[in-house]
């Protein structure tokens, strides 16, 4: 019974704890790969569902709880074909929880008995306990998780489990289970991402007074605290968790109640079943809460700008961690070797983060691509929308608590670094901004210092190096102050702009964070 | 000189009014073929930029800006390459926007003095007024629209002109300029967004008290009022502009001040110019300020999702008026013949609104694409961001706009839609609905009318049609009063609950939105 995709999402609840050793790459492993499975009948497992040991007999197909109109049942491929047990059973427990709801509702409108609602309680809880044990069979012949755990329902306590589906359909059924789904995901997502935020600022807190190139076109363009560096990628993370936040508020209303299309004409109370679930409201319009997917593409949406933001992140790392940059060591703990060159250690973890990055684009790409075009209201098409999010969930959950498992074992080889900050002509623009405050123009300035780089390289030295003399022969405004304006360290602290590189300006950054993420200093 | 992509957007603010003719899918036409031009030179047009009389011999190239340290310069293959200026010159109303805002803030700093401002405001406004009255001469040579509009101003104010880029990079620039231009957009799409389901609710006050079949799978499920499906559309279109305005706050801070990347050490206000430009705050890092783009992918997101509703709405609609469905026919106002077939009338602009989602999918997978990978901070790669924008914005306008225009005219042909009702069995739901209210269970009662479905099939008549008699036969608990929640009308008036398509909550619904939209229910 394969609940990993289940697995990995509920393990992420618990992240804020510091035992990840779940997420070693090599665990990620792609949860396409049950989809590709759902091809081939399923094992049959040992059944243990008490009143269903007589019908394990393969060949001797169940009737379907749809089935009262049918005269032949459906050929072995069309089953396999069209089965999502194989994946949608990582909805079991919200799945429940709705059906909980709903019975509790029922029973309050007086369309089942007080009764019927215990026992179908009891046979839920009971339902949910043998799934988490590894006891329930999942039955490719009864097509998805609600009809699985329905059918298991009436195995268990009979007659009140065939009014469970009064004023319901699948419709609305799976579109409930998936939004809470999804409302958990963008919780467990949210944590991890403020786990990564944390990481960050701490590494930053770690590393004070670190001055780095800052490069813009992979050029060196003007020197920079390595704590500003660090924060720009906290920012990018803060607005990645509001998108979330945003899609949570609006996918949070209820569909339960929607029924097939058109709602129904029992006395049902959908506002009771909206309140027991926690959402916000019901949704106003019963066609539009069955056929409409918008929520899940703007999830995918936000996963993929955060997947991005995370390539990026995972770009600069490899990059300072090669040979030519040297800016970087990770720990042995989040590197690996080479199959046949000894000397090799590779920053494989954010080279992967990098790369994930297209799995989590490939899940919108498809859920925009299915559906494209869909008339109202519920299609089958729309079954394909479970296992992108799956996937994508699993895989920006992975990128998030690697990168930050990097940010906690990668060391800043400050030596190296300050080696190589003379190189590039960090200093020139804060040249540009002395001459600036002598009173040129700007575009003049530029051009002066311009033609002082073009000294330095025919001299192949640093702009610190040029004399006095020299600088005035390129324009006699030059005096000798312009020395405090030279060199890195003097460039970083003439930086005093709002958000910008100067060590005041990045410390109250830092401040900023600190206390919005609550992190304890001292540690 | 090509201001179509400008003209398009520009006339789109003023939506609220009537007349749209410039919105016929003929004038969509294609944005790209903007960039296509761009590889190969600009026609050179007649100047009349003052100061620039002399220097229209295109072979004499003027030095660049940039161009202190260089002494050669670039090929023509490259700058045809790297130019962006055929098509960035759209920015160019927020470009002298941000350059008026900067040039306050430096003359109250004291950076420049008064008069330089002055002059560098009326120059600005003087090279505004070129430009929309086509006297002003786009140099390709000039690479794009920041240096474009600065070296104009130095032509026609000299030395004042050549203070305005201190404190300021053409990194910061073209994203101040860039979030100024999405913020107008997605304005304008919020208006066109209104506009639509402003004409789905009239649609729906004009087809009061129609039944309509509504479908899953494209099978008939069950009877639907016409207007609870309209309103569905105008639920999508709801969440849709809910995002373009969570997008818009988020975007809302300004970049400009972060300079190259790293800030600067001169004295300037970055709260003035925020202020000034109406963004909410500065953007507080610096670098995340220059190097990020996920307020352009979640822009192209929001409109892809927009852009994947209307394709539905597309798909809906010329599926209805094929003559297999026939419930709608559009004036000819809104369709078009075939060259060949003469009996032809097609739904063309709303296959075109379906087909045109593709693009617009296509330009938010052109930005994630984009970004992926990008190291820290600037790199000319993101030059690329703004023609799949251009192209989003511009389709979105037109697919908004033309949806619109179609729902204004198409007519609901009552009497087919009555004569199709009967087929299907979209009674089949409320006759199980009887059952459960008679106290059996929804499984049992969806198995009894499965049976009864079955032999109206094979007797090839309705639900209604059958006897008492031929329904006890089916089971005994059928009584006379069945007949009560027979026939489409019938079960229509059944419906009750919350969103549902009964007539009272369709008409609460109608009135929620004609009171959100302030329709006039007069008109």
């Amino acid at each position: 019974m394969n609940m990993e995709s289940l697995a990995v999402f509920n393990n992420s609840f618990s992240l804020s704890s510091p035992s990840h050793d779940h997420f070693i790459p090599k665990n990620l492993r792609p949860s396409r790969m049950v989809s590709l499975q759902s091809h081939r009948q399923m094992p049959k497992l040992e059944v243990r569902c008490a009143a269903l040991t007589q019908s394990t007999d393969p060949k001797s197909k169940e009737a379907k709880l749809w089935g009262g109109r049918f005269e032949e049942s459906v050929t072995d491929a069309v089953e396999r074909f069209t089965e999502s047990i194989s994946f949608d059973k990582a909805l079991y427990k919200h799945d429940i929880m709705g059906s909980k709801a709903h019975a509790s509702m029922l029973a309050k409108q007086g369309l089942i008995t007080v009764n019927d609602r215990d026992s179908i309680h009891e046979g839920l809880s009971e339902i949910e306990r043998r799934i988490e044990s590894g006891e329930f069979e999942w039955r490719t012949d009864r097509e998805d998780v609600h009809m699985n755990i329905e059918a298991a329902l009436t195995d268990l306590i009979g007659e009140p489990a065939k009014k469970l589906h009064t004023a319901r359909s699948r419709n609305d059924q799976v579109m409930t289970d998936f939004r809470l789904w999804i409302r958990d995901a963008i919780d467990a997502i949210g944590v991890k991402i403020k786990y990564l935020q944390v990481s960050l600022v701490k590494l930053a807190i770690k590393n004070e007074g670190v001055i780095v190139p800052g490069y813009t076109h992979l050029q060196r363009a003007q020197p920079v605290l390595l704590q500003h560096l660090l924060l720009a990628f906290v920012e990018q993370l803060e607005r990645d968790a509001g998108r979330l936040l945003d899609c949570r508020v609006r996918l949070n209303f209820c569909p339960l109640g929607a029924c097939a299309l058109a709602g129904t004409g029992l006395p049902i109370d959908r506002f009771m079943t909206s309140d027991a679930l926690e959402f916000t409201a019901p949704m106003r319009n019963s066609i539009d809460a069955v056929s409409d997917r918008d929520f899940v593409m703007e999830f995918l949406s936000a996963n993929a700008i955060t997947a991005i933001h995370l390539s990026r992140l995972g770009e600069e790392w490899v990059l300072w961690a090669s040979e030519e940059f040297g800016f970087v060591t990770p720990s042995d703990k989040v590197s690996t070797g080479s199959s046949i060159m000894p000397q090799k250690k590779n920053p494989d973890p954010m080279e992967l983060v990098r790369g994930k990055s297209a799995r989590v684009v490939g899940d919108l790409v498809t859920l925009l691509t299915l559906c494209k075009g869909l008339p109202l209201a519920y299609n089958r098409d729309l079954q394909e929308d479970k296992e992108p999010v799956f996937d994508s969930v699993k895989t920006i959950l992975g990128m998030l608590e690697v990168s930050a498992e990097f940010a906690q074992n990668i060391t800043f080889n400050r030596e190296r670094i300050q080696k190589s900050l003379p190189a590039g002509h960090l200093d020139a623009t804060t040249l540009a901004d002395y001459l600036v405050k002598k009173g040129i123009p700007f575009r003049t300035s530029h051009d002066i210092v311009g033609r002082a780089v073009a000294l330095c390289v025919s001299k192949s030295c640093e702009l610190q190096a040029l004399s006095v003399d020299e600088l005035k022969s390129i324009d006699p405004v030059f005096e000798k102050d312009v020395y405090e304006f030279l060199g890195v360290e003097n460039a970083v602290k003439k930086f005093s702009s709002y958000g910008s590189t100067g060590s005041a300006c990045v410390a109250s950054q830092l401040d900023h964070w600190v206390t919005k993420l609550e992190i304890n200093k001292g540690v």
